[in-house]
């Protein structure tokens, strides 16, 4: 059995004083699709976001490669709010670091940078890639994958539709070489047509080896797409699915709600 | 009027408009980057200045004014660069961070000011323009140094409007400005890149306080006014574009200058701020600009 590439182990964390999710475990392998399934605001985006070091995850530990991304012990609770407490305590997570390691997470209906290009970002995204190797031959994928966005090369992200902004976001994210990239409801919100544009090229991504966490509302979808479904409810994870006994849209409901939907 | 006076007004207004422009420019950067007003930038405008004069001095080395041009310009981008890991960085993550880089902003521009008075004292000095003689333009009279400003400003304008649109840093800098959390997950390290702006800042307004110091005299208190002008010239122009503070620039040097010679000196600040409450009832996203802060 070979190590996980990500793993995390009883990790908690929310919005101080607001606690999100609590005590989760998952290990996820190189070669590995994972789906995130589960209702609106239980968290999944919460967790992705603390993985991906934007919000200091409260306790437990977050493992990428066999490194240690977040800082040992638990984070303590803020005891007055008369101090200036940002200057003297230290994140726990740096993003840079996170980023550094190849973990990279494409946020939900991302409007980037609004002002600035296609072009424009295509050409900085690379940035995130550091030393990892291989950001030519990734470009050419992206323009087989995203068409599209070659015709809108040099419009601002503000002129784009949500679908190909969110093509620009998972393009980006690409250009950052990611040994494992978090996808956060790249369908949300687009049209029936270009939602089935958007999960083809998910589906391509898939030939260009790049494993992927993904979350989406989607149950069809998902369940094509992934090797393990993973049911995310009340700030935990209830359920692990193996991709030989997906159920559908119905049986699902069933799993969460208790058939009471 | 006659044509010539009027052709000096409008040059003199045209010469205001070029600092101006060279001023606010970097307000509205610091503005559409770290989303504070930096109340210290006036002071910026007045060190850059001194630090030139001093470099200038015999005591000093007496060195020409073009050293004293990149010295001073170095060396406050250094303090730029500092300053924000000192004023802005310890309060970025509390949500009352524009209030408290207001505070921090004018805490600052006191030390500063209050510093160059015990360095320097309080006696107006001036830096010796490298240029002296005139041309006639048009019939009037004007320093030849003036069109050299002129010149040197809007090219330096130029050069900044290149570098953040055409090079890879600078599409970075305007990155971190539009989505702070995107430029995160992009791996940029955001507090440097906000650090350099804010070093960028200081550097033009260093270049905009030695043309100052050449045009006028200096003395500690003088940073009040380029504040004030720089205050005005963003509100009237909004910061919808990088060019919109620069066109309002122009707008207020040459409004100032006629109104110096109409209305008279005392006059003309109130008429400025007449303007600037006028565009702020009727077109509030400024001039030149819709509802948006960019870069």
């Amino acid at each position: 059995m070979t190590e996980p590439l990500l793993e995390l182990r009883g990790l908690s964390g929310g919005y101080p004083p607001v606690s999100v999710f609590r005590d989760v475990d998952l290990s996820v392998n190189a070669d590995e699709y994972v789906g995130f399934f589960g209702p609106n605001g239980h968290g999944k985006t919460t967790l992705l976001k603390t993985i991906a070091g934007l919000i200091d995850p409260w306790d437990g530990g977050i493992y990428f490669a066999g490194k240690r991304l977040n800082a040992e012990g638990t984070m303590r609770a803020r005891v007055s709010h008369n101090f200036n407490y940002d200057l003297f305590r230290k994140r726990r997570i740096n993003t840079r670091d996170v980023v550094d390691a190849g973990l990279i997470y494409v946020m939900q209906g991302n409007l980037l940078f609004p002002e600035m290009t296609v072009e424009e970002i295509l050409d900085i995204a690379p940035r995130a890639a550091r030393s990892r190797p291989g950001v030519a031959e990734m470009r050419e994928q992206i323009h087989e994958l995203f068409p599209r966005l070659r015709e809108r090369w040099s419009s601002k992200i503000r002129y784009l539709s949500g679908g190909e902004r969110q093509m620009v976001s998972i393009a980006a994210g690409l250009l950052a070489m990611p040994r494992l990239l978090m996808l956060d409801e790249p369908t949300l919100g687009l049209s029936p047509k270009l939602r089935i544009e958007l999960s083809n090229a998910v589906r391509k991504i898939r030939e260009t080896g790049v494993p992927l966490i993904i979350v989406d509302q989607n149950v069809e979808f998902l369940t094509s797409l992934v090797d393990r479904l993973i049911l995310f409810d009340h700030g935990t994870i209830t359920r692990e699915i193996r991709a030989g006994d997906m159920p559908d849209h119905d049986q699902l409901m069933d799993m969460m709600f208790g058939g009471a939907h | 009027m006659a044509f010539d006076t009027f052709m000096f007004i409008l040059m003199s207004g045209i010469l205001l408009g070029g600092l101006y422009a060279l001023m606010a420019t970097g307000l509205a950067v610091v503005w559409t980057t770290l989303g504070v007003f930096n109340f210290a930038h006036g002071t910026f405008v007045m060190l850059g200045a001194y630090i030139a004069w001093q470099v200038t001095q015999s005591v000093a080395g007496g060195f020409g004014f073009m050293i004293a041009v990149v010295l001073s310009i170095l060396v406050m981008f250094c303090l730029g660069f500092v300053l924000h890991f000192a004023l802005i960085k310890p309060f970025e993550r509390n949500q009352n961070v524009v209030l408290l880089a207001v505070i921090s902003t004018l805490a600052a521009a006191s030390i500063i000011e209050n510093s160059v008075l015990l360095g320097w004292g309080p006696r107006d000095k001036q830096i010796a323009p490298p240029i002296g003689s005139k041309i006639d333009f048009f019939g009037a009279s004007i320093n030849t140094f003036d069109f050299v400003i002129l010149g040197v400003a809007l090219l330096t304008l130029f050069a900044l409007a290149v570098f953040l649109r055409r090079t890879t840093m600078g599409r970075t800098l305007r990155a971190a400005a539009q989505n702070r959390e995107a430029a995160e997950l992009m791996g940029l390290n955001v507090p440097k890149l906000f650090a350099i702006t804010l070093g960028i800042s200081a550097a033009t307004a260093a270049l905009a306080g030695i043309f100052v110091g050449s045009l006028r005299f200096i003395s500690p208190t003088f940073g009040a006014d380029p504040l004030m002008k720089s205050l005005i010239v963003v509100i009237l122009g909004g910061v919808a574009r990088f060019t919109s503070p620069i066109y309002a620039a122009f707008v207020v040097g040459i409004a100032e200058s006629f109104s110096a010679y109409f209305l008279g000196l005392y006059w003309s600040p109130a008429l400025l701020f007449a303007m600037m409450i006028a565009v702020l009832l009727i077109k509030p996203e400024g001039l030149f600009g819709h509802r948006s802060k960019t870069l």
